[in-house]
């Protein structure tokens, strides 16, 4: 893991609603991680938790309060020609969450395929575009014959896959899925997220997968991230996360997934989070510690000599 | 519970060949938003008869004045008040088309035969002897000019300031809101009055009187739709992608506006109407010999009593004009809004 | 155990635009006393179409029921007038919906919401229903109830508000609760209360509950019996531990297998290829045919009937046919009949 080159590398990012006002929101609270090339990292955490925030800060849809995003070295925040507006806008791409919005209606499936080569200029001729389009609407398991018609007469699942090809058509190389399944039937979530898997090993993509089920987030991801309040609480390996959770509130989310099992459904201890129980003095650091290799969990000194053990 | 009436051969539980493509096939017909739109339309009886009465009006509107042997502005006193003569319907008595009127003591008469006249006049004539025809036609003509070319400019105006407004957002919106708000602060009537005072009253400052604060409603609805809009995903993707400001509102706002612009604009249609015609009432409006829809019933009205059809033909025109664009806007509303889609 | 509803050979229709839909295509079950009947179902599936038809609330202009009838306490629910029905909403059958946001009128305090069904049905005086509305939401879990009371609904978090949801619902002391995904539009600590507390007044005040979800999780974790909706149709029926560990319709099969468990390691999730049947022409045979990697010639001509598994178990797959081909199920399957081999596998 060590080896891996960082693709993205998020140093202290914020992103506050209505400063200054007596209703501010800091929904992006300081947080920083690094997102290493070809890997998924998976971001989870319940309603209002900053996530999709995050997500939306990192490709620029808000101006970041404070803090910079790092893609290949260079900050993606700040001052920027068009010029480079537009090459950021060429790696990096995003899956959306509703199927049924992320769609104009009043657009074909051909156009909206390839609005990002319009943009772009990536293909010189008509034929070439459709050409394009064709392909990648065979990528995601549609085919030639959807491509005159409307969003609306998709299924969610099929909608979801041409948001994907839709990304996929300007070639990136990081994509950042903001809740890509939420909206969709059990049954089709799988097809959804094998196509996931699947162009994540042709394409060597890399992936920031924004969730709250937390099941299909381990799976898909290589690393998770559990956020709560605009803070980032534990970052660990998948595995690691699952079977060692070491921050409180990370166990409790854990102990609140209901399984598809009834034996073990029936003797399920939940676990309760009351951020008060910390007991945090006002001359303690709140950090985000490495309590064992790329284990990495929100406490304070004496927590930290805690967990380690 | 299982139960077979008949028995199944054995062949029957071979596996069966599923061809894959085929499950992602979509049976529907493909359908773009208008044609889906036509067809809620359709079902609209209402809307439908409108639709044919406006045409038939539109039509008469262009080509009543020529059907016609008469011109619209020919003063002719020895015709004046000529009640409405129609060749063959002249002979039914129950229609009120044999030239004949009933006066206040109850004698019938025909002025048309009194003063040895050969003319039909369809609708008859006014105080000048001008046919009465000619003049509702060319009226409903004027009438529906000031409307559409109101309501056009009503929609350039208040799309292109309610996108802006909604659209860009903070500090922008601010001071356009506050505009309107301005705007919308001062009684109609007398932005309208010193309109007219200051330009001189005809077709255009019409038009102009209505429109200054008409586009008012129409900004704000569009503002809200955008406001709406912009923050839907599909617009943020089209934000990552890296496409322009211009962009983004030409290909992915407009088009969603389509609807609410339609059929704001075909309620602003009446009512541009209405308000030429009770500006030509009270006298504000266009000036003989122009006639509007507003003028004739104005003229109409001070021979009520004498010469009821003077009145009667300009004012069914008129009313039969709004309830069919009402209807129309109605059913399209019915159709466009994306809320009764399924 | 007695059954307190019974649906028998339900079939509903919607008119639009483009035809009639058939969305629930001779749909059986029935609801025991005391129990938790779970609905699972993809969107579309007629889930949620079957409960408002026990509640009377689909739209009168454009739906019909064809056929069929709803059976309780006696009485056919699809014949009896409005004012019958209302008689019965609210105080016998009570609803809860999804959206504990939309599902409460904000202009009235949390309290007088909660009276109101009581002041109605069971012509309490004023006071006694105030005290039993407190009484309520202390049952379902609210602090300072008596403050609380006087409130509105802005003032209450989604969980909260959703057990301000319940408590009205349960005001009258229903016989059935049913409860149209619950549970989706919270987060999943406030879920994993609900549902406990959803579990705890069942067992308080004896109510059967007919639960809607899409998610096998929830599923598990409140359902004594299952049903499985696909295309209009219950495709399968039985406990919730015939339904996890002992499926027989490949539908289910791919909808337990899709769900990755948190230790699924395998490269590729089982996904059921295409998209839910569209209703407005229905397959020939079996509406889950063109997606049944198992399927069978006969499964293009037939609608398979419910086959009997159990005494507790139906399945409608032509699979259990005493002709049919021994298949063998995927992998999490197996997996699961291993985990539980007390059900011997034909």
């Amino acid at each position: 893991m060590e080896t891996k080159k960082k693709l993205l590398e998020i140093r202290n990012l914020k992103q506050y609603f209505n400063i200054g006002k007596p209703n501010e929101v800091r929904a992006v609270d300081g947080i920083s991680f690094d997102i290493y090339e070809g890997e998924t990292l998976g971001l989870v955490g319940e309603s209002g938790c900053g996530k999709s925030t995050t997500g939306r800060t990192i490709i620029r849809l808000y101006d970041a309060t404070d803090g910079e995003v790092l893609y290949d070295g260079v900050n993606v925040h700040g001052k920027k020609s068009k010029e480079e507006l537009k090459s950021f806008n060429h790696k990096m791409q995003m899956i959306f969450q509703d199927p049924y919005a992320s769609l104009n209606p009043r657009m074909k499936v051909s156009d909206v395929i390839a609005e990002g080569m319009d943009i772009h200029g990536l293909a010189k001729t008509k034929e070439e575009r459709m050409n394009k389009v064709y392909e990648l609407l065979e990528t995601v398991g549609l085919n030639k014959e959807h491509a005159n018609r409307y969003p609306h007469e998709f299924s969610g699942g099929q909608r979801q896959r041409i948001g994907i090809a839709r990304a996929l058509a300007v070639d990136p190389d990081f994509i950042i899925a903001d809740e890509p399944i939420s909206a969709l039937d059990v049954s089709i979530q799988a097809q959804v997220v094998n196509l996931m898997k699947k162009l994540q090993k042709e394409k060597g993509l890399t992936y920031l997968f924004i969730a709250h089920d937390l099941s299909m987030v381990k799976y898909i991801s290589d690393r998770i991230g559990v956020m709560y309040f605009g803070k980032l609480v534990e970052l660990a390996p998948a595995e690691e996360l699952y079977n060692n959770p070491k921050h409180p509130y990370t166990q409790s989310l854990l102990s609140a997934i209901p399984l598809p099992d009834p034996i073990s459904e029936r003797s399920r201890k939940r676990k309760t989070y009351d951020p008060k129980m910390h007991n945090y003095q006002a001359d303690e650091t709140v950090e985000l510690r490495e309590v064992s290799p790329g284990h990495f969990v929100l406490c304070s000194e004496k927590e930290f000599a805690q967990y380690k053990k | 519970m299982a139960q077979f009436d008949e028995k199944i051969s054995k062949d029957q539980f071979e596996p069966a060949i599923i061809d894959a493509s085929t499950s992602e096939r979509i049976s529907k017909p493909s359908l773009n938003y208008w044609q889906d739109a036509w067809l809620r339309v359709r079902k609209n009886k209402g809307a439908i008869v409108s639709l044919v009465v406006i045409g038939f009006l539109i039509i008469m509107a262009l080509i009543g004045p020529s059907l016609s042997k008469f011109d619209s502005n020919k003063q002719n006193t020895k015709h004046a008040n000529l009640p409405p003569r129609i060749e063959a319907l002249e002979n039914i008595s129950w229609l009120p088309f044999d030239g004949t009127r009933t006066l206040k003591n109850g004698n019938v008469v025909n002025p048309y035969e009194q003063k040895q006249i050969e003319e039909y006049y369809w609708f008859g004539t006014d105080a000048l002897g001008r046919d009465q025809f000619s003049r509702v036609w060319k009226g409903t003509q004027i009438s529906l000019y000031i409307a559409f070319l109101a309501a056009f400019i009503d929609m350039v105006i208040g799309v292109t300031f309610g996108a802006v407004s909604g659209y860009f957002g903070g500090r922008v919106d601010n001071i356009m809101q506050r505009i309107i708000e301005v705007l919308s602060g001062i009684p109609n009537l007398v932005i309208v009055i010193l309109m007219i005072i200051v330009l001189k009253p005809g077709i255009i400052s019409i038009t102009v009187a209505l429109t200054i604060t008409g586009w008012v409603s129409m900004a704000r609805v569009i503002r809200a739709q955008v406001l709406k809009l912009k923050n839907q995903e599909f617009v943020l993707a089209s934000r990552t992608l890296g496409a322009s400001h211009a962009k983004i509102i030409f290909k992915h706002l407009l088009p969603n506006l389509a609807g609410v612009i339609i059929i704001n604009t075909m309620f602003s249609i009446p009512n541009a109407i209405f308000f030429e015609a009770f500006l030509s009432f009270i006298g504000l409006g266009l000036q003989d010999p122009l006639a509007s829809l507003g003028t004739l019933i104005d003229e109409g009205f001070r021979a009520m009593i004498a010469f009821p059809y003077q009145m009667l033909v300009p004012a069914i025109v008129i009313s039969v004009v709004m309830i069919a664009f009402n209807m129309i806007a109605d059913g399209l509303r019915d159709a466009l809004d994306p809320k009764m889609r399924d | 155990m007695s059954k307190i509803l019974e649906v028998n050979n339900l079939n509903i229709s919607f008119h639009t635009f483009a035809g009639e839909v058939k969305a629930i295509r001779g749909v059986n079950f029935h609801l025991n006393k005391g129990e938790t009947l779970a609905i699972v179902g993809e969107s579309g599936s007629g889930k949620s179409v079957t409960t408002k038809a026990i509640m009377r609330l689909l739209p009168e202009s454009n739906s019909e029921i064809k056929e069929g009838e709803i059976l309780f306490d006696g009485k056919d629910l699809t014949k009896l007038t409005d004012k019958q029905m209302q008689g019965i909403r609210g105080k016998e059958i009570s609803m809860i919906f999804q959206d504990p946001m939309t599902s409460l009128n904000p202009t009235m305090t949390v309290g007088k919401q909660i009276m109101e069904p009581i002041i109605k049905h069971q012509n309490m005086s004023k006071s006694a229903a105030k005290q039993r509305a407190i009484e309520l939401l202390k049952l379902v879990g609210i602090p300072m109830a008596e403050e609380r009371f006087k409130q509105y609904p802005h003032q209450f978090s989604g969980g909260m508000r959703q057990r301000v949801v319940i408590a009205i619902a349960l005001a009258c002391n229903p016989q059935i609760l049913i409860a149209d995904e619950p549970t989706t539009a919270l987060d999943v600590t406030i879920q994993a209360q609900i549902l406990e507390l959803m579990k705890d007044l069942q067992k308080k005040i004896d109510t059967s509950i007919i639960f809607i979800t899409h998610d096998l999780g929830v599923v598990a974790n409140v359902a004594d019996r299952v049903a499985v909706m696909y295309g209009g149709r219950i495709i399968e029926i039985g406990t919730v531990d015939e339904i996890f560990y002992n499926p027989q319709h490949p539908y289910t099969w791919g909808l337990i297998s899709s769900m990755p468990d948190l230790d699924t390691a395998e490269d590729e999730l089982y996904a059921i290829p295409g998209s839910p049947p569209d209703l407005l022409n229905p397959p020939k045979g079996d509406a889950f045919a063109p997606r049944n990697e198992y399927a069978m010639k006969i499964d293009l001509e037939q609608e398979p009937p419910m086959f009997k598994v159990s005494d507790t178990h139906y399945a409608a797959t032509w699979l259990l046919h005493p002709d049919a081909p021994k298949v063998e199920p995927p992998a999490a399957v197996i997996k699961r009949r291993e985990m539980y081999p007390g059900f011997n596998n034909k």
